[in-house]
């Protein structure tokens, strides 16, 4: 039951971020300057004739008033057919489909590469021992994951390209098939990911390791890295698991500037030039894509969060009294 | 179309340096043989321009689409190695007396790539293609306007119709945008025909990967139409190369990284300081090939204040020092324009001693025309308002160097009391706010062959606006006698006549002051030495590749 409502309630809200989404594309794309139907008779600054831009109106519905437009566009999503795009000619289901494949390769490896060098530093971090040692490791650490953090993709890739294609030598500087050609995409869209990450699970691996159950861990006689392992990695791993929604729009907005970039095949580029030649289906259609990605990707990250974190599927009462998630969790 | 409008004495001496690094770097022959050509291999070219969303260039009809499509299309004439406008898939024709009938002779025994023949009946499937507004061309539709009739009299003969004598008919027939493709090819959807067009040229469309390459194969059954025409005539059969991968790489740190690595065989697209970088290195070689029509250059919209005053457009023009900013910017890649039209249009007028920077006469002429004041940030007032003018930019039409050397003219004219306000606007916001008269300065560059170009910039026709509410005629010249001059130009029989009366016009809107000339629209390639055979280019300044090999 407690299942069935769970589903229940994800599904209403997914569907809710679907209609808000496509209702804003519609509204937003008609507020920049710019007449959609321009994209299907050859892009902004058409000199097509005063035909040619009748027909494409009456055959794209763009002659209908604006509600008539969205009702149309609502029913047909419903229906499940996202039009076709007005420059591709093609369907949109067919135009996102092709590229969907290339963009959640990227994301999915940048996002395995963030959250092991996130883990990395901070198991490092947490790691080195010594008063001396272990504050010189949490600085560089912490430095690292800021700077990380902090940097805009375009700026990093390019750096990138500069040293490791253009100086070194040792790796193409465009998307190729070989594995070879991802290392640098894939790194743009990691490390800033990395940075974030890194910063809240290293401040909540110290926070548990200075917490009462640690202590205790260590007073039933386990070593520190037995402590980190067991008892810390838990905790520092769940803030980064609810921000995953947050960190797969980051991957998507980064993967724009990166498939340009790297000139990679994606939905980034796709929605790139979609949004400059207002191909409104178009537009929508890679919009709407990401936001059930989003919204399967927050579901996927409550079930993950619930099984990390025992206390969450039960009571207030019991997750108060229940502070050593680890040892609740039943360790061998 | 293997030919050139090389003309200009840049490029010569590209062919001349290309010729001797050619000789000099080649292994085992002496120095004075030129190397035999090797046969196979794929080339890979990464193009700058955004993919075409469509490879059919009558759909629609802009420059990244003509580069592709002139590897596997071809047109019915071309410009031949000595810019002359010569017959090649037509193998000439007669205009009748008045004008209004042009008889096309076509070339017999040619075919397109999926063996469908190309003959009269193939051609008037194409112009009535470009004509439909079903497929919805925008500039091969504006060059075939005046064909209202067609007539098949034989399979090599078509009589076109013409609603009024159409000079520049033959200039619009090397445009690729006017290229020949399979009748029974057209008659697919335009979903599929956008997808790979069949045409008659080197190379057939073999597969498009959205946003990653278009890959050519070689047409094994190719034939050279007009081998006269082409740099090198004995060369009539199929191309060296096997193919050509067709990238798309729109950053130019990158794409040009692509090509130093060697990922990549050629760019386009290049920008100054990948031409300067490149002028240092012996493993890379320059093409610059300036695209016909217009010139680059700042149109001023006389029809609103402060402009509609002829001496403060004479006074921005003399207080903006362009030379510097073009050799600061440039590396020596652009050369200075003090012309409407392109280098590479024989009927281009020029006059340098309109567009000297001269502070002081700009001071002179502002006293003259009432901007006697100055505000506290100097500049200068009249009747309590500043003189300040708008400039949109195109962050697609104007590349990173462009944008700077605008930042630079503003600066300039802030010396003599002139506030320029700029904005930086992706091209659809830019074409609205030309479309809403929201600005007194632009950029925007016009590609066309021949100078038939001015009538689309200066007659007053231009002026208003067409369905998408885009106009050409930018700085608003609504002149009766430069009227005149245009349509005479248009229907003049005589070449003599013909290039007097555009010499007229640009002559007329250059002391005007409605333009500022600042160079030829770029259009500069790259490519690696182990490329050869580079240089030829279609009407529209596309490169072509039947000549090409690729060298171990």
């Amino acid at each position: 039951m407690k299942i069935l409502r769970w589903l229940l309630t994800r599904l209403a809200g997914g569907l809710f971020v679907l209609w808000a989404v496509a209702t804003l594309v519609f509204i937003g794309i008609r507020l920049v300057p710019g007449d959609p139907v321009e994209a299907i008779v050859g892009g902004p600054g058409s000199q097509a004739g005063p035909e040619a831009f009748a027909l494409a109106r009456a055959e794209y519905g763009l002659d209908e008033p604006l509600i008539v437009q969205y009702g149309l566009m609502l029913a047909n999503l419903v229906r499940g057919d996202l039009g076709t795009s007005y420059s591709l000619k093609v369907p949109v289901a067919e135009a996102v489909s092709e590229q969907l494949p290339g963009t959640l390769a990227l994301a999915l490896l940048a996002w395995g590469l963030a959250w092991l060098l996130a883990l990395s530093v901070a198991l490092f971090t947490a790691l080195a021992t010594g008063p001396r040692l272990s504050r010189v490791a949490d600085a560089a650490g912490s430095g690292l994951e800021i700077f990380a953090a902090a940097v805009p993709h375009f700026w990093l890739g390019s750096v990138l390209v500069l040293v490791f294609a253009t100086s070194l030598g040792w790796l193409p500087p465009v998307a190729t098939d070989s594995p070879a050609g991802l290392v640098l995409p894939v790194a743009t869209l990691a490390l800033p990911l990395a940075g974030f990450l890194g910063q809240v699970m290293r401040e909540s691996l110290a926070t548990a390791l200075a917490s009462p159950f640690a202590l205790a861990a260590r007073a039933r006689g386990e070593s520190e890295t037995g402590v980190v392992l067991r008892h810390g990695l838990r905790h520092a791993a769940l803030p980064g698991i609810s921000l995953s929604g947050w960190a797969l729009g980051s991957l998507i907005s980064g993967a724009v500037v990166v498939e340009a970039l790297f000139a990679r095949g994606g939905l980034g580029r796709t929605l790139l030039s979609a949004v400059t030649l207002r191909d409104i289906p178009l537009v929508t259609g890679v919009v709407l894509v990401s936001a059930l990605t989003y919204v399967v990707v927050m579901a996927a990250a409550d079930v993950v969060e619930r099984l990390v974190d025992p206390r969450l599927g039960t009571t207030t009462a019991t997750r108060a009294a229940q502070p050593d998630l680890a040892a609740g969790g039943g360790r061998p | 179309m293997q030919n050139s409008r090389w003309r200009a004495a840049a490029p010569a001496a590209v062919v001349l340096a290309s010729a001797l690094a050619l000789s000099s770097c080649s292994g085992g022959t002496t120095d004075t043989v030129p190397e035999e050509p090797v046969s196979g291999g794929t080339l890979v070219y990464a193009s700058g321009d955004a993919e075409p969303t469509c490879l059919d260039p009558h759909v629609g009809g802009n420059y990244p689409q003509a580069l592709v499509a002139s590897q596997f299309l071809e047109t019915l004439y071309t410009k031949d190695q000595d810019g002359q406008i010569v017959p090649w898939l037509a193998s000439g024709a007669d205009v009748s007396d008045d004008g209004t009938t042009v008889t096309l002779h076509l070339r017999e025994g040619i075919s397109f790539s999926d063996g469908t023949a190309f003959d009269a009946a193939a051609v008037k499937a194409n112009i009535e293609h470009v004509l439909d507004p079903e497929t919805g061309s925008s500039t091969g539709y504006l060059a075939m306007q005046k064909v209202e009739s067609m007539e098949v009299i034989d399979p090599a003969t078509l009589e076109l119709g013409l609603s009024a004598p159409d000079a520049a008919l033959f200039e619009s027939f090397t445009q690729t945008w006017n290229a020949m493709m399979s009748p029974a090819g057209l008659e697919r959807s335009q979903e599929e025909n956008c997808a790979a067009p069949i045409g008659t040229g080197p190379f057939v469309v073999e597969d498009w990967a959205r946003q990653e390459s278009v890959s050519l194969t070689r047409n094994d059954d190719y034939t050279v139409p007009n081998p006269e025409a082409t740099a090198d005539p004995s060369h009539t059969g199929p191309a060296y190369l096997e193919g050509i991968e067709w990238r798309f790489i729109p950053e130019s740190a990158t794409r040009y990284s692509a090509l130093q690595s060697g990922t990549v065989d050629m760019i386009d697209n290049a920008q100054p300081d990948s031409i300067a970088s490149a002028e240092q290195s012996d493993a890379i070689e320059h093409l610059d090939a300036p695209r016909p029509g217009a010139s680059n250059r700042i149109e001023l919209n006389s029809s609103k204040a402060p402009f509609d005053d002829a001496r403060v457009r004479e006074a921005f023009v003399r207080s903006v020092d362009v030379d510097a900013a073009v050799d600061s910017l440039f590396f020596g890649t652009a050369e200075r324009s003090y012309s409407p039209l392109s280098s590479v249009e024989p009927m281009g007028y020029s006059d340098e001693s309109l567009f000297g920077y001269d502070p002081d006469e700009a001071a002179r002429l502002l006293d003259e025309a009432g901007w006697t004041e100055r505000d506290a940030a100097g500049y200068r007032v009249k009747d309590g308002e500043r003189l300040s003018v708008h400039l949109p930019i195109s962050t697609n039409q104007s590349v990173p160097a462009e944008q700077s050397l605008f930042e630079q003219l503003q600066a300039t004219a802030k010396e003599s009391g002139i506030e320029v306000t700029t904005e930086l606007l992706d091209l659809g916001s830019w074409y609205g706010a030309l479309g809403e008269h929201e600005y007194d300065l632009v950029s925007a560059p016009y590609t066309k062959v021949g100078p038939d170009v001015l009538r689309i910039l200066f007659h007053s026709d231009s002026t208003e606006p067409a369905p998408s509410g885009y106009f050409a005629n930018h700085a608003m010249v609504r002149d009766e006698g430069i009227d005149a001059a245009l349509e005479d130009a248009s229907s003049a029989d005589d070449e003599a006549e013909r290039a007097s009366l555009y010499a007229d016009v640009q002559a007329e809107v250059l002391e005007g002051y409605y333009l500022l000339p600042l160079y030829d629209q770029q259009n500069h390639f790259l490519h690696s030495t182990s490329l050869r055979g580079i240089g030829e280019t279609t009407a529209v300044a596309t490169p072509t590749f039947h000549n090409a090999w690729l060298a171990d």
